[in-house]
């Protein structure tokens, strides 16, 4: 048996996001679009630049063309369920890699943490034209 | 509920809408609904994820080998194209669906609940998962399993895991397979688990030969099979 699905990653997010908007603009009786605001953690694996670029060429033809895309990337936030420690993501920074590496080990009590904020991909607002 | 915000300006209305909604979030709530359906038929799920050419394929038919007297087993198999894997895990007599995803980089809830209504429930009590050949973009769609594990191999050279922290971020279960080449790759496998136990310290390890079967008890341990 075989399933078939289409597109990649940041193209099939953005498609999503495009959809979104579009439909949200529909049900508002809106001519145009104009801003649209978005707030990317970066803890997900979406890349603004590809975001940006897969945007760009999905709203030809659309009432999104010529929109202004903001993109607001949010920092991400771990918490430890063992200690009760929240904050941003601990970085370590080994010199034998020359790059710092982000971790999910508990700076307070080294037990693994879990990540709460920093993996969402959100539509903020949207402006558009009635 | 949705804010709205209405600015007359002259003889053009703009309307700010604020809608708040998570894209990521529908790929979260299906994969939560994935687990209900799969744990009220009591299915242990994996997903297993990792490079092309991990041996993820040929970790699971040793897995399969290993485990299909105590359960009954289904297998997806995610692949852009061909049925090459299906057929290799088909011939160890279980339920093998293939989810040819086309162009896409990784499996995601919605397409595993589709193939999760092509199967009878009922007649198994494992479900093994195996995802795209991807590193990095499977990560981030959660499908609904009880233990995600990654699988990178010593050919794949000392930096995988250092150079991938999100993905590790994302794993229960890491795999360092292919472990005979290590030497001659001069690769510590040691040096490996740290860097990943650093990122992740509730990460559990399992050095493999997917080839010849060592190491698939401990990673059958590691999975709690």
């Amino acid at each position: 048996m075989i399933l078939g699905v289409t597109t990649v990653h940041e193209l099939s997010m953005t498609t999503q996001i495009v959809e979104s908007v579009l439909e949200e603009a529909k049900k508002q009786g809106a001519k145009k679009v104009t801003e649209v605001h978005l707030v990317i953690g970066k803890m997900t694996f979406l890349g603004t630049e590809q975001v940006r670029f897969s945007y760009k060429i999905l709203v030809e033809d659309t009432i999104m063309k010529g929109s202004k895309l903001i993109i607001e990337e949010k920092d991400g936030v771990i918490e430890c369920s063992s200690c009760g420690y929240k904050g941003t993501v601990p970085i370590t920074d080994d010199p034998a890699y020359h790059i710092p590496i982000p971790t999910l080990r508990c700076p307070k009590c080294a037990k693994a943490a879990k990540i709460v904020e920093g993996k969402e991909c959100t539509i903020m607002s949207i402006r558009m034209v009635k | 509920m949705t804010n709205t915000k209405e600015i007359v300006k002259g003889e053009e209305v703009t309307l700010e809408i604020e809608p708040g909604m998570n894209i990521l979030e529908v790929n979260k709530q299906l994969a939560e609904k994935n687990m209900e359906l799969l744990r009220k038929h009591n299915i242990k799920a994996i997903d297993i994820m990792g490079s092309i050419g991990a041996g993820k394929t040929s970790l699971i038919e040793k897995l399969v080998q290993a485990l299909k007297k105590r359960y009954r087993i289904a297998v997806f198999k995610g692949d852009l194209t061909t049925t090459i894997d299906a057929d290799r895990i088909g011939q160890h007599g279980v339920q093998v669906l293939t989810i040819n995803t086309g162009r896409e980089c990784h499996l995601d809830a919605n397409v595993v609940a589709r193939a999760v209504e092509r199967i009878s429930l009922k007649d198994i009590d494992l479900l093994i998962i195996e995802n795209v050949g991807n590193l990095i973009c499977p990560a981030e769609f959660p499908l609904g399993t009880d233990k995600r594990v990654v699988v990178v191999s010593v050919t794949e050279g000392p930096y995988m895991v250092v150079k991938h922290p999100f993905t590790f971020m994302n794993a229960d279960v890491m795999v360092i397979n292919k472990k005979d080449l290590a030497e001659i790759m001069k690769i510590d496998t040691k040096q490996l688990e740290k860097q990943v136990k650093e990122i992740k310290p509730d990460v559990k390890v399992a050095v493999t030969n997917a080839l010849t079967g060592e190491g698939v008890e401990e990673l059958i341990k590691a999975l709690e099979l």
